[in-house]
């Protein structure tokens, strides 16, 4: 499953789509909305995407991670459009045999999101509006 | 030839625009249409880092554009 909403996510919903019988652990991520960064307190926030391009990206990251780390299944979802603090941005789950494999699925999922899927930050403080740029290097 | 492009994020803001077509040469590569693009915008000129995606996949730089393709410009992505 790999999703681009405004909507928060449905927690049953995406673990129903990432268990399997053959699969012994899920591993779940939660990415969620800090009341700081950089030291500037952090009022709300809002989250731009180039939708096309993300989903294509998304699913090209979870066939990576099938085929490197030998595990079941892969479930991305991603929120975009305006978030309080505290609300759901990400969420990542893996099933497979073992935990192992799961751990270190997940973990390449979302460093590989953070680096190669369009989506940006915009971080709303007592300062004004601020964009949230990452450090890719071409 | 002349090629669709997007722009996002603080690009946007740059440009003031979420899309144009842009009139560029036959056989121009990723590289260049990044050139024309800066040429064309001082403060995407002034970025150290400008992102390229042709039809929604980072290409490499000496890849050549085609009339018809979606070209995007965006800064570093910052979801998760």
């Amino acid at each position: 499953m790999i999703r681009v909403q405004r909507e928060d996510v449905d927690m049953d919903a995406v673990l129903e789509a990432v268990k399997s019988m053959k699969s012994g652990c899920v591993v779940s991520f939660f990415g969620t909305v800090r009341d700081t960064s950089e030291g500037r307190s952090v009022q709300r926030m809002s989250i731009e995407v180039y939708e096309e391009m993300a989903v294509k990206q998304l699913s090209m990251i979870r066939d990576e991670a099938l085929e490197r780390f030998g595990v079941h299944e892969v479930a991305v979802v991603h929120r975009y459009g305006d978030l309080e603090v505290g609300n759901n941005i990400v969420y990542i789950g893996v099933s497979a045999g073992h935990r192992e494999e799961a751990f270190q699925a997940c973990r390449y999922v979302i460093d590989e999101l953070k680096e190669r899927v369009p989506l940006w930050k915009k971080e709303y403080t007592a300062d004004g509006e601020v964009w949230v740029e990452g450090d890719r290097r071409e | 030839m002349r090629v669709r492009v997007k722009y996002f994020a603080s690009f946007r803001d740059m440009t003031g625009k979420t899309e144009e077509t842009l009139d560029v040469p036959e056989g121009v590569t990723v590289e260049g249409f990044r050139e024309h693009v800066k040429g064309l915008y001082e403060k995407i000129a002034r970025r150290d880092q400008v992102l390229v995606a042709v039809n929604g996949v980072f290409m490499p730089l000496r890849t050549v554009v085609r009339e018809g393709d979606d070209v995007a410009f965006f800064p570093p992505v910052s979801g998760g």
